[in-house]
């Protein structure tokens, strides 16, 4: 046969005394019986941990072979873990700085945020500086806390604190 | 004469008589009885396989028990997508590339003896008498390099000239097998070819 230009013939000759290679005699005899020994004394149960997991994933194992005796694919995998690490520190750093414009810093000493939020600022200081000097709705309230069964006359364990507001337009 | 015949015909019930997908079945319940016939019916050619890769008696031994204890733990996770043999043979080949990958550059060669219809094969003598320029060369001599050519290929290589031309596996097969597709297959066969003729020179009129 000739395969792309090449004669193979002749080797493929030689190739076939591999076929008459035979193992010493009789070891297929016992073979079988050898191996479901091993397997009766508990063999083959456990494997190792690579065998047991690829059993169970073998995208998994097939994946960390792609690393095997490669320098350069666990370099640029690392370097692209650190980078992606670095991106998410940045990220939720500065998404936590936007926030904190946005909203007041909140003290959490073990007490009701809400409420120490709103007794430590002053609400008239906090909306000055929201709210626009002139037109919209100006805010007024009553710096005083009360517990909102006071007002509302809920029985139990009500110790929620909340402070009244009043709406008006601004002039 | 009837009755001879009869009782040379094996018990329907017995595993020897059994089809591959019954054993499989009983073997996965922990019949080991089922899976012993198994192990004859597949024994010689995961044998010969690993043998071929190696050219050590003593790791193919090794090798084919573990992969057939291998096999037998990892039952539960045959899904019946290919046969079992197939199933098998590519444990074989997975573990015997593995403990190549390990041993790499410190093979022992321990030789099979050669059987003795080689000595009637016509190709075979052809190569020994007419095309060898020393005449007088031995079998074993022949074997003993040809052995030593194969060892300087990759696995993979290996693999598939012991596939194709040593055991006579399609390349739809061999491609099944070692996961890669046919076009592969062909090109690791060409290039594995012109490897061993190149080291083979001697011993081939080219």
């Amino acid at each position: 046969m000739n395969e792309s230009g090449q004669n193979f013939d002749e080797l493929k000759k030689l190739l076939k005394l591999k076929r008459h290679e035979v193992p010493p005699p009789g070891f297929f005899n016992h073979f079988s019986d050898e191996i479901v020994a091993r397997i009766r004394a508990g063999e083959g149960k456990g494997g190792t941990f690579l065998e047991r997991l690829n059993d169970q994933v073998p995208w998994l194992v097939n994946f960390i072979r792609v690393f095997e005796a490669r320098p350069g694919v666990i370099g640029g995998f690392a370097t692209a873990l650190c980078m992606l690490l670095l991106f998410g520190v940045v990220l939720a750093e500065h998404s936590e700085t936007g926030s904190s414009l946005l909203v007041p810093a909140v003290a959490s000493n073990g007490t009701d945020p809400a409420a120490t939020a709103v007794a430590s600022v002053p609400a008239s200081a906090q909306f000055a500086s929201a709210m626009p000097s002139e037109g919209g709705i100006a805010i007024s309230t009553n710096a005083s806390l009360q517990p909102v069964a006071s007002v509302f006359g809920q029985a139990g364990d009500n110790t929620t604190l909340f402070q009244p507001a009043s709406f008006a337009p601004a002039h | 004469m009837t009755m001879a015949a009869s009782d040379n015909l094996p018990d329907p019930n017995s595993p020897a008589a059994m089809l591959e997908a019954d054993l499989v079945k009983l073997a996965r319940r922990g019949d080991l009885k089922a899976y012993d016939e198994l192990v004859k019916r597949y024994q010689e050619r995961i044998y010969a396989m690993i043998c071929h890769m190696t050219s050590n008696h003593e790791d193919a031994n090794d090798l084919a028990q573990e992969s057939f204890i291998k096999a037998f733990s990892a039952l539960k996770s045959f899904k019946g997508g290919s046969s079992f043999y197939t199933w098998l043979y590519r444990i074989a080949v997975n573990k015997t590339i593995n403990f190549l990958k390990q041993r790499k550059n410190k093979y022992h060669i321990s030789l099979n003896d050669i059987d003795f219809n080689a000595e009637h094969d016509p190709d075979l003598m052809a190569l020994i008498s007419d095309k060898t320029p020393n005449r007088d060369v031995a079998l074993s001599e022949l074997q003993k390099k040809l052995n030593e050519a194969l060892l300087k290929l990759s696995e993979p290589h290996r693999m598939v000239v012991v596939m194709h031309d040593v055991q006579g596996m399609s390349h739809d097969e061999i491609a099944e097998v070692m996961g890669c597709n046919i076009g592969t297959v062909r090109s690791r066969l060409f290039y594995a070819r012109q490897q061993l003729q190149g080291q083979l020179t001697d011993y081939l009129k080219v």
